[in-house]
């Protein structure tokens, strides 16, 4: 019988675990390089003695690299012509690592504390962590300037800011990225049937004008169904109101001020906008269900409320997913649009601007153009090839509009094909999912978005994007201080339980000032001091 | 006699207006979870409860069964299933039949010992690092063999045993029968509902762990249905101006359907096996404990 076998498999196992643990235990603090490789990649070892022996040879065997400076959807296939390509044309060796893409954090916190480090990664901790960790290495700027100058000066168009958001003692210890689309503040979009139904022909401009339009969506049956079924707007469209006062804040967010860091929600400003809501809701311009959301479940972006014809004013969602411009063929417009006309096929929607305030303020939220910066680690900058070869890729995708192309988009003709001599590209693998695109190697390579050639490759998109934008409040780059996550969460809810409160009625207007004053003393002075201390750290002032 | 039937009848009106409405509880949100998988986006985003489909639109399945990846997801859990609930069975079992014989020497002490390990681990990181050192990164073994013993488990299934009447092993071993046949011919037999108990928990909990395959396998074609359906579903409701896919900003996202269809497809399997093996759930349990 098998049990006598399996008894003395078990104990050997038994045996080995204990042997194991107390050999990690001995190990832990020398964290011992070989033990640390991603795997499969046999020839790291040896690579890397090569290289440190010979550096600078032309005939020099191609550099080991683990790659996690890209979204794991789906875990590329290491023999995909596209991995073979970049390979070659930068005389490196990939050994890609795949991570649970929405556990990543956590799973690589994991692997760091095991003494596991890839060489290339994407930055979603907050810097300082990592670098007092010793896990991020500074990348010089010299070098970002002599090796990707092209890179740079796309940064310094776009925000030279972004250079501080990767700095922590003056440093720089990523690279930054820019998120073409965070360029575009959130939308304003109104029922244009319904203002043509009310008799509006001027889409609003001033807040005076968007509550006498709003009053008219509430009292004269816009939909016509001889039904008072109707509300101006819910809670997408709240904080046009507050960005005509001067800041979109009804949670924890930073504004910056007189050059110093702090709350928007503490402004003084944003008791007039409440003043404001709070008079919209008295009239019942804004639909009570606001409370829970007016999205109520799917894609964050949709909006029920709209779909179900009970608001003509909503935000939130960005150009792409509501454009209800057609590019012809069989296209049908973004994604939400596309919802819209499915739930109203007589509807139709009209981009506006957000609402001008008394002193000529105005603004939707933004997200801002800061996306993921890219970094090296402390286990990289032992050999300074990789960085050179990680530099040098990323000045590629910024200079080569086909190699751009194809490491973002796949093989040309296969994947993708350019309709004209611009250079506007049309997709050809239209419903292939983000996972099987990682699988080809597509979308791995290219480090970060090139926002020129994206515009250049979208122009239809970009063009339409261009013609609706508004102004917006982008996020303030600020660093993350131990004090935010301590008291964000309870400040968070504090600030938007006391706006619903107040705009609902159940507190008056007046205990705003009450509510500024608990606002601070629950960690809100608290954090400004921190945070201003550690942007002026980050700047290396 | 008639005031007792009827507060008798009033007490059976409330016990089943309960549980009629705890089974509403359950049954409801199942409706809802069945009819949303079905419903195109247009139903999805009307308001109310969807609880008997109107229309039919099983987009959501074809873009959870679009992935070739789920085969290989159904296929692994499939082996780590029956494998890591047969180690457990043996392990388990035969951890168990010592302990319950108060012979064995130190018997308190090596009870205790295994008590210990329900309150105390070593953790997520030293738990990697065993993992790792001991070379089952990537491996079947990683998901099977950490948990292979349960120490709740084991002490229930001694129990059992325990509570076996200790004359019958006496007899057999009159008639000539060496300890292994005993364990096979007579306790085996009598512990089969304990058995089955302990293998439907194993069963469930590998059907439904996912952290981890994400933790220890670093192949995706290795990797469990769970974590591939959840990543399905991620994929399905990601930004795609994150992902810099302009191409798919067109695309309009039912991740509703698709999340529920996700649902549907892992939660049929093990619906259909529950009710055969339930029976033994709730009376292994009962004997095991309550005749410790």
């Amino acid at each position: 019988m098998a049990t006598k076998t399996k008894k003395r498999a078990v104990a050997v196992i038994l045996l080995v675990t204990m042997l194991a643990a107390l050999m990690a235990a001995c190990s832990g603090n020398n964290d011992s390089p070989s033990a640390s490789a991603g795997g499969s990649s046999s020839g790291t070892a040896g690579a890397k003695s090569t290289e440190s022996a010979s550096p600078a040879a032309t005939e020099e065997a191609p550099v080991t690299l683990d790659w996690l400076a890209y979204n794991s959807y789906g875990q590329p296939d290491a023999n995909a012509s596209l991995v073979q390509m970049v390979e070659k044309k930068f005389n490196a060796k990939f050994n890609v690592w795949y991570v649970d893409n929405q556990k990543w954090v956590d799973q690589l916190n994991v692997k760091f504390a095991a003494g596991e480090m890839p060489d290339v990664l994407q930055i979603r901790e907050q810097i300082p962590k990592y670098v007092d960790n010793g896990i991020l290495a500074p990348i010089p700027e010299e070098k970002i300037r002599e090796l990707a100058p092209t890179y740079a000066a796309t940064i310094d168009k776009y925000d030279p800011n972004l250079w501080n958001a990767v700095k922590y003692d003056g440093k720089i210890y990523g690279l930054p990225s820019i998120n073409l689309a965070g360029d575009y503040p959130t939308v304003v979009l109104w029922r244009q049937d319904w203002l043509d139904n009310v008799g509006i022909t001027k889409i609003p401009e001033t807040l005076d004008e968007f509550e006498a339009a709003l009053l008219k969506f509430r009292n004269d049956d816009p939909d016509k169904d001889g039904k008072k079924d109707t509300y101006g707007l819910s809670s997408f469209a709240i904080p046009f109101v507050m960005g005509a006062f001067g800041y979109p804040g009804n949670n924890a967010s930073y504004v910056m001020k007189d050059g110093k860091i702090t709350f928007a929600a503490i402004q003084p400003e944003m008791k007039d906008a409440l003043t404001v809501l709070n008079k919209w809701y008295k009239e019942e311009l804004i639909d009570p269900e606001f409370v829970t959301g007016e999205n109520t479940g799917g894609y964050w972006a949709d909006s029920q409320a709209m779909y179900n014809g009970r608001i003509g004013l909503t935000g939130n969602g960005m150009f792409y997913q509501w454009r209800n411009e057609l590019f012809g063929g069989d296209d049908q417009g973004g994604g939400q649009y596309q919802n819209f006309i499915k739930a109203q096929p007589n509807g139709k929607l009209t981009f506006g601007k957000p609402p001008v305030g008394p002193s000529g303020k105005s603004g939707t939220l933004q997200w801002g153009v800061n996306s993921t910066a890219v970094g090296i680690t402390t286990k990289a900058a032992e050999n300074p090839r990789k960085l050179e070869t990680l530099l040098k890729m990323l000045e590629t995708t910024f200079t080569d509009y086909d190699y751009y192309l194809t490491v973002l988009r796949g093989n040309e003709n296969e994947d993708w094909k350019k309709v004209d001599d611009t250079g506007k590209v049309q997709i050809l693998n239209q419903a292939t999912s983000v996972a099987d695109l990682s699988k080809k190697g597509i979308q791995v390579f290219n480090i970060m978005n090139s926002p020129d050639f994206d515009k250049k490759a979208d122009a239809d998109l970009y063009k339409f994007a261009d013609s609706k934008k508004t102004t917006g409040y982008p996020p303030v780059i600020a660093p993350a201080v131990d004090s935010y996550a301590k008291y964000a969460g309870d400040l968070y809810k504090l600030a938007t339980e006391t706006y619903i409160k107040i705009i609902l009625g159940e507190q008056p207007v007046s205990s705003f000032d009450a509510f500024v004053t608990k606002f601070k003393a629950n960690g809100g002075d608290e954090i400004e001091k921190d945070v201003n201390e550690a942007y002026n750290k980050m700047l290396g002032k | 006699m008639k005031h007792r039937r009827m507060s008798d009848r009033l007490f059976s009106l409330t016990v089943y207006a309960l549980l009629s409405g705890l089974a509403l509880t359950i049954v409801l949100p199942m409706m809802q979870v069945l009819t949303i998988s079905v419903s195109p986006l247009a139903v999805v985003n009307r308001y109310g409860f969807h609880l008997i489909p109107t229309a039919f639109d099983f987009s959501g399945y074809r873009q959870v069964f679009h992935k070739q990846t789920i085969w290989t997801g159904y296929e692994n859990t499939l082996i780590r299933t029956v494998l890591g609930t047969s180690i457990t069975i043996v392990m388990t079992f035969l951890g168990a039949y010592p302990l319950s014989k108060r012979q064995l020497p130190h018997r308190a002490f090596w009870t205790g010992f295994i008590v210990l390990t329900m309150f105390f681990s070593g953790g997520l990181i030293p738990s990697y690092m065993l993992v790792k050192n001991i070379g089952l990164m990537n491996t079947v073994w990683s998901l099977v063999l950490p948990g292979a013993v349960s120490a709740f488990m084991l002490l229930i299934v001694r129990n059992f045993i325990g509570s076996l009447p200790e004359s019958l092993e006496e007899s057999a071993k009159i008639d000539g029968a060496n300890d292994v046949y005993i364990l096979w011919k007579i306790v085996v037999p009598l512990s089969m509902p304990i058995l089955a108990t302990v293998a439907l928990y194993a069963a469930v909990d590998h059907w439904n762990a996912w952290f981890d395959s994400m933790l220890y396998i670093r192949q995706e074609k290795k990797q469990v249905l769970q974590l591939i359906l959840r990543k399905i579903i991620i994929d399905g409701t990601a930004d795609p101006s994150t992902t810099g896919a302009a191409d798919a900003m067109n695309a309009p996202t039912n991740s509703q359907a698709m999340k529920m269809a996700a649902l549907v497809v892992t939660m049929l399997p093990i619906m259909c096996v529950y009710p055969f093996l339930q029976k033994y759930f709730v009376k292994g349990t009962l004997l095991g404990s309550v005749k410790g």
